[in-house]
């Protein structure tokens, strides 16, 4: 009898899953609703609000112990982070349209849709909008929502992005390294990013700059606030810090994403590579080379002679995905790849050498040991989070994502510890 | 054939207790033992299904084991199994506490009846990804019954049909404006294998 029951059980268990191949795949993905509005609504939208919870945290900076997290398109969140185990919200300054920032003295400087503004944060609860240069940003992309000024009539034309996650049966076969679905990636943005105390400001002896993560459009260098769209170089004359003046613009070519100011270099990540400026005169950049690879690109740390570039995933139809390239630059004419290591998803990183720091996206932060280029080690890899940037500040990390942010005590950069966390209550389920 | 005491030891092997509660009796002595398995695993799926599409395909991938153990008892074996399974996109390498029970031996002849039971994890170990995929293995259970053929203290020739859940995952590269995307796999598949034991 009890053999009956022991076949009636396998039978069982065979009957209820069948020999049937069950796979399931999860997937979240934005998608765009075409909106507008009047240039007058983004020009009163500026004001100083309470403070409010994260919900689509973007860029970082880092000023003076104060925290500037942007939320995409809708603003700046102002921290007080002179205890990192602790920071206090301390206001929001709404700004529609808002992607980027950089601070000089007390002067903030902001990008709202197609212009950019200059306030007063002297008063953090009470931020004082000063001057407005009108027009300069034509267009632009906000979480892989485009946008553009339609001057003549008044308006901009702009994306709403919602977050949908699917669940769908597959075959079970996805994956056997051929082209599953042929669509090019739309970039957040990508960047290049320097050790914090290797930046220098060209007047230095007298402005003091913030830090920005390694994914910022926007650099202070001299005298001058370099922004970098799509395709162009912006300059502003900021020799009086209140009253940004328009400067000249430098045409970089399709896709560019970041920039930084190393030295009396600019170096910016575009899609299709990362270009060396000189910028001995800063009032107009000279390109000096370019180190090109296949279509992808993303943030660049650099560390002396050696920059670090991550490369993330969209074209895998080249076969060119995820992956973290040590480029040699001691010769900036000619930038030579030295090797290259995999990846997961990588968006921005920071590097205090030798301590690399590598946000993963959905997949978390790596930290690597950076010491010898052609020999990389892995660290440590917390995950559970998603990891957009991080900015090193010599002994603690900061890092933002999409479910928060958070600091770090890398002293130990085997083990980081948690110091603190700020939630973001987020506009899509978890996944 | 004694049925009720087959039928206690099936309860016990299902419930995969410790060995030496039967094990004072027999004048037997253990010897290690070995089946080693070659066959085919066969499965389908169902994909894509909407209200216009839908679709069924069959699976025909290639499965091989090898089960080490102590012949504890003259017709009970307790080991670790190692295989291999080589789905199209997935190459595991399952790693199993194993059993081997003869069920019977029909007429008293020189074909014997048993039931296996393997149960462990999946490892990805020899898979080789395509840039942007990280597929990670999973738990796997295989129960079975088999012939041997063969005098018993004789190497034998195995038949043998089983039933195997594999448990698998893959993170998948992002195309796009996607932000995550995760594989959950199961793979349930009927194994046919040819083999040997000593």
């Amino acid at each position: 009898m009890k053999l009956t029951l022991y076949a009636f059980l396998g039978i069982v268990l065979v009957a209820l899953n069948g020999c049937t191949d069950k796979c399931k795949e999860t997937r979240t993905f934005r998608q765009f609703t075409p909106f507008t509005l009047t240039v007058a609504q983004v020009r009163n939208g500026i004001q100083t609000e309470q403070p409010r919870t994260l919900a689509s945290p973007g860029k970082l900076y880092t000023k003076d112990g104060f925290l500037f997290i942007n939320e995409i398109k809708e603003g700046i969140h102002v921290i007080d982070n002179r205890n990192p185990s602790a920071p206090k919200m301390v206001s929001f300054l709404r700004i529609p349209g808002n992607g980027d920032m950089a601070i000089r003295n007390n002067i903030l400087y902001a990008d709202s849709y197609m212009d950019l503004v200059a306030f007063d944060i002297r008063d953090p609860q009470n931020i004082r909008e000063l001057n407005r240069v009108k027009d300069v940003f034509p267009n632009g992309q906000f979480d892989g929502g485009y946008w553009s000024l339609n001057a003549p009539q008044e308006i901009i034309n702009d994306q709403r992005v919602t977050y949908v996650t699917q669940t769908t049966q597959t075959n079970c076969e996805d994956g056997t390294g051929g082209c599953p679905n042929c669509a090019m990636d739309v970039w957040r943005g990508g960047g290049v990013f320097f050790n914090a105390s290797s930046i220098q400001s060209g007047s230095a002896a007298v402005s003091t700059n913030g830090t920005g993560g390694s994914m910022a459009r926007f650099a202070l260098y001299d005298n001058y606030l370099y922004t970098v769209s799509q395709s162009d170089m912006q300059l502003f004359d900021i020799r009086k810090p209140s009253d940004p003046k328009q400067g000249t613009k430098v045409t970089l070519g399709w896709g560019i994403e970041t920039i930084f100011p190393y030295k009396d270099k600019l170096f910016i990540g575009a899609q299709s590579g990362m270009h060396i400026y000189d910028n001995s005169n800063p009032e107009k950049p000279v390109r000096m080379s370019t180190f090109e690879h296949a279509r992808v690109c993303d943030p660049v740390v650099v560390h002396e002679d050696k920059a670090y570039v991550t490369l993330r995933s969209g074209s895998a139809c080249q076969g060119f995905t995820n992956q973290l390239e040590v480029v040699d630059i001691s010769n900036l004419y000619n930038p030579r790849l030295l090797k290259t290591y995999p990846m997961k998803n990588p968006h921005g990183l920071g590097i205090d050498f030798p301590n690399l720091f590598i946000c993963e996206g959905a997949y978390g932060l790596k930290t690597f040991n950076a010491a010898d280029a052609l020999q990389i080690d892995q660290l440590d890899h917390l995950e559970g989070f998603h990891a957009y940037d991080v900015i090193p500040l010599g002994k603690s990390l900061l890092l933002v994502g999409r479910d928060g942010f958070y600091q770090f005590d890398y002293s130990n950069p085997k083990k980081l510890r948690l110091l603190s966390k700020i939630p973001v209550q987020r506009p899509f389920p978890a996944s | 054939m004694n049925m009720k005491k087959i039928g206690y030891t099936a309860l016990w092997l299902l419930c995969c207790l410790g060995f030496p509660v039967c094990a004072q009796k027999a004048p037997f002595r253990p010897v290690f033992t070995n089946m080693t398995e070659f066959g085919i695993s066969l499965g389908q799926v169902r994909y894509n299904v909407n209200l216009a599409t839908e679709n069924v395909e069959k699976r025909q991938t290639i499965t091989a084991q090898t089960f080490n153990g102590v012949q504890l008892r003259p017709k009970l074996a307790v080991g670790g199994t190692v295989g291999i399974d080589w789905y199209t996109t997935a190459l595991l390498m399952p790693v199993c506490a194993g059993l081997r029970y003869d069920l019977a031996q029909p007429g008293k002849k020189n074909l014997r009846v048993f039931t296996s039971l393997d149960t462990g994890y999946g490892f990805a170990w020899l898979h080789e990804d395509p840039t942007g995929y990280e597929t990670r293995g999973g738990w796997v259970i295989s129960p079975g019954l088999g012939f041997r053929i063969g005098r018993p203290q004789n190497a034998n020739f195995i038949l043998s049909l089983s039933y195997k859940r594999q448990e698998a995952e893959a993170d998948k590269p992002l195309m796009g404006n996607d932000i995550y995307k995760h594989e959950t796999r199961v793979y349930n598949r009927i194994a046919f294998r040819l083999g040997l034991s000593f």
